[in-house]
């Protein structure tokens, strides 16, 4: 089995493009893509493409739009891990022997589908007693802060070090800080959650060409290397189990560091889906980067911030950059070989060698979670 | 917690909710399923008690249209091994003791125990 690289990488700007569409910005994050790995669309063998609420067709309608109709394509429907799981279908693909350079997609055009708090599909009996996704995670931190002993005022480092990553990304929805009496102040959502401990909702579009290893070497030699692309979907718990820790994400990353023969203590870098301030800190823990229950106070310490030990979402994350969300996992990809390469600005992290992106989504009464992939990038 | 399985609820009071509970290893479930995801027997229904305690909560403040905000949602662990999601009416705080009551829009909710009758 080849060894799978990405070649090149391209993203929109994320945020609300009122005048534009799934299929526009599809078509602009693949087109920066293939620039970026210097390749001819030709030479494109296969397309995979994530998202949620876009409909039927949606990556045929983005490949027509860019002369590459015609090759095979599978959408990908895996809820917040749909643009992640189209990276895995084309790694899988070029392992498997039978593409040599594949286009993976993810896209979103979340403003014109959706308004206000997403809820879990509306037969779930949950959302029938008035679950939402904000409902759920504010359950959780209300846990979290009884668990661990820690505050409502800690949590709020969260937003305010990911909006300042933002800040510092010119393709981030978000470009302003904030302080943390305004995330304290926001206008409240469920409680503790605020709106500022809210992914937003966003448009947007990105993309990654991958190839096998031969292909790496002919094409452009300076392919980052996708050492580990890890999937598990959420477990039917007999017993209640804790909302504080994750054996979804937990499962997810182990399986990654065992493929890529790296530990926790090798990560330069994590995307991780902060959906809400206090995912975060359950899917870094769930990762084994940071000690269980001990995430806000190393956040409290500037670990997580750039130029800290292990920086968190530099790019920003949802809370920052922004979740339109089957773009969202490519996006992390797009993030994390921007760095490893060295062409990451503002928000550089020196010397960065392994990055790890964390996405996980959905709801259903009685799992835990629908689907997480942990996927490990190596320089 | 008590072990799956325990007589609920008590004689003469109808259980507002029904889970599954599988006679061959007693794993409970809610909501009610077919199959047991332990051993993969058939399930039987099983009536629910009325009283738990919230492990967690929260106010929400924005929801679907089909809901008037503010609601206090409540996760309480029933004594069979299950956590149900409900709204709560009043305050909530973890660990507390709650019952279930018929709602009409909801089917039920949960209130502190010792209010109402």
């Amino acid at each position: 089995m080849s060894d799978v690289y990405v070649l090149g990488v391209g993203m929109t700007r994320f945020g609300k493009h009122p005048d534009r569409d799934a299929t526009d910005l599809g078509a602009e994050a693949a087109l920066e893509a293939i620039r970026d790995a210097g390749i001819e669309p030709r030479q494109i063998e296969g397309a995979y493409c994530g998202h949620v609420f876009q409909g039927m067709a949606m990556g045929q309608r983005v490949l027509a739009h860019i002369g590459l109709a015609g090759i095979p394509l599978t959408n990908v429907e895996n809820v917040c891990s749909s643009g992640a799981v189209s990276i895995r279908e084309a790694a899988l693909s070029i392992r498997a022997g039978e593409h040599d350079v594949v286009l993976a997609l993810g896209v979103e055009h979340l403003t014109s589908r959706f308004q206000g708090a997403l809820t879990p599909d509306p037969d779930d009996v949950e959302a029938t007693v008035g679950l939402t996704m904000p409902g759920i995670y504010a359950m959780r931190a209300t846990r979290y802060f009884e668990d661990y002993g820690v505050t409502r005022r800690q949590l709020a480092l969260i937003p305010v070090k990911n909006k300042a990553n933002a800040a510092r990304n010119p393709m981030a929805q978000f470009q302003e800080a904030v302080t943390v009496e305004q995330v304290l102040g926001a206008r409240p959502i469920a409680e503790p959650l605020g709106k500022l401990d809210c992914s937003p909702v966003t448009d947007g579009g990105a993309a990654a060409i991958l190839c096998s290893a031969a292909a790496a070497r002919r094409l452009n030699g300076r392919g980052v290397r996708l050492a580990a692309s890890s999937l598990r979907t959420g477990t039917v718990d007999p017993e209640p189990v804790s909302m504080t820790f994750e054996p979804l994400t937990n499962a997810a990353a182990r399986d990654a560091y065992e493929r890529a023969g790296v530990g926790p203590g090798d990560v330069s870098l994590a995307e991780v889906h902060d959906c809400f301030s206090i995912a975060e800190a359950l899917r870094v823990e769930g990762c084994e980067l940071f000690p269980r229950g001990g995430y806000l106070h190393a956040v409290e310490r500037g670990e997580a911030s750039l130029g800290g030990r292990l920086p968190v979402n530099p790019s920003g994350g949802l809370l920052g950059k922004g979740h339109p969300l089957g773009a969202t996992g490519v996006a992390q990809v797009v993030e994390i070989v921007r760095q490893l390469r060295g062409e990451a600005g503002d928000r550089q992290i020196e010397g960065a060698k392994v990055g790890l992106a964390h996405c996980r989504g959905g709801k259903a009464a009685g799992v835990e979670g629908a689907a997480c992939t942990v996927q490990i990038l190596v320089r | 917690m008590t072990t799956a399985g325990e007589p609920a609820p008590a004689a003469g009071v109808a259980a507002l909710l029904t889970g599954s509970r599988c006679p061959a290893c007693g794993a409970a479930f809610f909501p009610p399923r077919q199959v047991c995801s332990r051993c993969l027997g058939k399930l039987e229904e099983a009536p629910l008690s009325a009283r738990g305690t919230v492990y967690t909560h929260t106010v929400v403040h924005q929801s679907a249209p089909a809901f008037e905000t503010p609601y206090t949602l409540v996760y309480v662990d029933l004594p069979e091994g299950v956590r149900v999601l409900g709204q709560l009416a009043g305050e909530a705080r973890i660990g507390m003791e709650v019952e279930l009551e018929p709602d009409e829009q909801l089917g039920f909710r949960f209130r502190p125990v010792g209010e109402g009758s």
